[in-house]
């Protein structure tokens, strides 16, 4: 059934994604060639593939809670963040034993968290490499704020779709409803536009929190609101012609 | 222990072995086509006069291709399944393997297309198009995918088996897809860029920016191929991708199984913990033991 606090809660978690987008380190390309700090992948791709995760994670806490809002989100956020903090350890792990280089920061000449020094470490011709504590840490911060974003999007998308009685209808031997289905598909679609805004108003890579580009960030909260109210009213629009949409 | 929960975790190993392999495979294949990152420097070569004899294709990057792959192959899957109406262990078996054929048989066209594409787009250069290569590569690197993929598909099934995962099996699979893609693009890349493209210049220290595109071409013995770096990767990069992707979905999963409600949560608070300690012990031993690049200079 639509309602005008569900799509507050749309606009909010795409907000929080594109927020969370910018504390995640990116490397991008360079970083596989230990050339820059950060995760080796795109900024979208990072973001999406750690906050995505959380929506499975979501997706599972909303089923088995029976649409508990505080759980579904915390385990979005969490599920995020933990998936974020694997990949981050792991590639740090390929960074130290199989490149032999030391995980350096080229933005700041202290770390932030660790006060440990940061220039002396960083080889010749390359802005850092690796993920450093601070980026670590910047990392898990976004990786949960998008988590908490997509699950937002996703339990209001599910909450809304829930009250149509025909989507509550499940297709064959499969347990889920249909209505998560589509609340799973556009709550990925909203999560893709508000990445791939942050993406570029961050324009290649970032280190996190601690990095010039940081600065960036109101222009991409006032995108997000925008692509988010856009999105997320066509996505919740879509209930209102069946029985039972308002 | 519950009984239930026995049949879960035993599930749920099931599910990070596939993950596992899913990730070896990912990152082998990634190397043989040279997609996602370390492409960027493949490309490069012929442009600063280096001609070389690697794979070029960048479909997309990882992240990108593998969720479309897996969803294709999960659509196949379905298919399948709703044609033979077999969904007993043998029937869903060959449905994934179809599913997974089928996308496998959709790289090979992208990568076909990409490699012809690309490196036509170099002629300008003098950079050739060998047949040669694109004979002996491209089914090793559709092997490899179908292996991921497969893997992939085989893993998602499990888990809507075991009701792990309200979400459809398209969806799910094709969010482990992105996450496949981004382990492999983060992990795996790192040691196929900064060693085995620049195994000529000096261990320990990340590519200088100057030297970019300067790929070592020739091998062991004769020149250089995208293979022979599958080969280099296997040893470490390969592996250590599976074991990312691995743990990635085997933890997500146990601290939903293990504990239930908001101790899964705190549980997952905790494993983050963990990993942020072991990575700040990490980075005190690199620091350590390779120590710094420059002098410290009094200010």
């Amino acid at each position: 059934m639509f309602s005008l606090l569900y799509w507050v809660w749309i606009i909010l978690g795409g907000i929080l994604i594109g927020a969370g987008v910018h504390f995640i380190p990116v490397g991008g390309a360079p970083a596989a060639m230990s050339q820059a700090t950060g995760v080796g992948t795109g900024t979208t791709m990072l973001a999406a593939a750690s906050g995505l995760t959380g929506l499975i994670g979501a997706g599972s806490a909303y089923a088995s809670s029976g649409g508990n809002f505080g759980y579904t989100i915390v385990m979005g956020g969490v599920s995020a963040a933990l998936m974020i903090s694997i990949l981050a350890f792991i590639a740090n792990v390929m960074y130290v034993y199989g490149a032999g280089v030391p995980l350096a920061s080229a933005k700041v000449k202290y770390d932030p968290i660790t006060k440990w020094r940061q220039d002396l470490y960083v080889s010749r011709g390359t802005e850092g490499h690796g993920t450093p504590t601070v980026s670590f840490i910047s990392g898990i911060i976004g990786a949960f704020l998008a988590g908490v974003g997509g699950a937002l999007v996703y339990f209001a998308l599910a909450a809304s779709y829930a009250g149509i009685s025909g989507f509550n209808a499940t297709f064959g031997g499969y347990p889920a409803p249909y209505y998560v289905s589509l609340a799973a598909a556009f709550a990925i679609g909203i999560f893709f536009l508000n990445c791939v805004m942050a993406s570029y108003n961050i324009g290649g890579t970032i280190e996190g929190f601690h990095d010039p580009k940081f600065r960036r960030l109101p222009k991409s909260i006032a995108a997000s609101l925008v692509v988010s109210a856009v999105g997320g009213l066509f996505a919740l629009l879509i209930v209102v012609m069946l029985p039972g949409g308002i | 222990m519950d009984p239930q929960m026995m049949v879960e975790l035993g599930a749920l190993t099931l599910v990070g072995a596939a993950a596992l392999i899913a990730g070896v495979a990912e990152d082998l294949e990634s190397d043989v086509g040279s997609q996602s990152n370390p492409n960027s420097q493949v490309q490069l070569a012929p442009q600063m006069g280096y001609l070389h004899r690697l794979y070029n294709k960048a479909i997309s990057g990882e992240p990108a291709s593998y969720p479309f792959y897996a969803a294709i192959g999960a659509s196949t899957a379905l298919s399948v399944l709703s044609v033979t109406g077999n969904s007993g262990l043998i029937g869903v078996f060959f449905a994934l393997v179809a599913g997974a054929f089928v996308t496998s048989l959709i790289h090979g066209v992208y990568a076909t297309t990409s490699y012809m594409g690309r490196v036509a787009s170099q002629s300008r250069f003098g950079q050739p198009i060998y047949l040669d290569v694109l004979r002996t590569h491209t089914p090793v690197l559709m092997a490899h995918g179908f292996v991921a993929n497969f893997s992939v598909l085989l893993l998602s099934w499990v888990l809507i088996a075991q009701h792990f995962s309200p979400f459809p099996f398209v969806v799910l699979a094709f969010i482990w897809g992105i996450a496949l893609g981004g382990v492999g693009s983060a992990v795996g890349d790192v040691h196929l860029g900064t060693d085995r493209y620049y195994q000529d210049r000096p261990y320990g220290s990340g590519v200088n920016a100057a030297h970019s595109g300067s790929v070592v071409r020739k091998a062991e013995s004769g020149l250089r191929n995208s293979i022979d770096c599958a080969w280099f990767c296997s040893k470490f990069g390969g592996p250590l991708t599976g074991l990312g992707f691995g743990l990635v979905v085997y933890l997500h999963f146990w601290k939903e199984v293990v504990v239930t409600s908001w101790w899964s949560a705190l549980a997952g608070v905790i494993i983050v913990a963990i990993f942020v300690i072991m990575n700040t012990y990490l980075e005190r031993y690199s620091r350590q033991r390779y120590g710094t690049y420059k002098e410290e200079v009094e200010e």
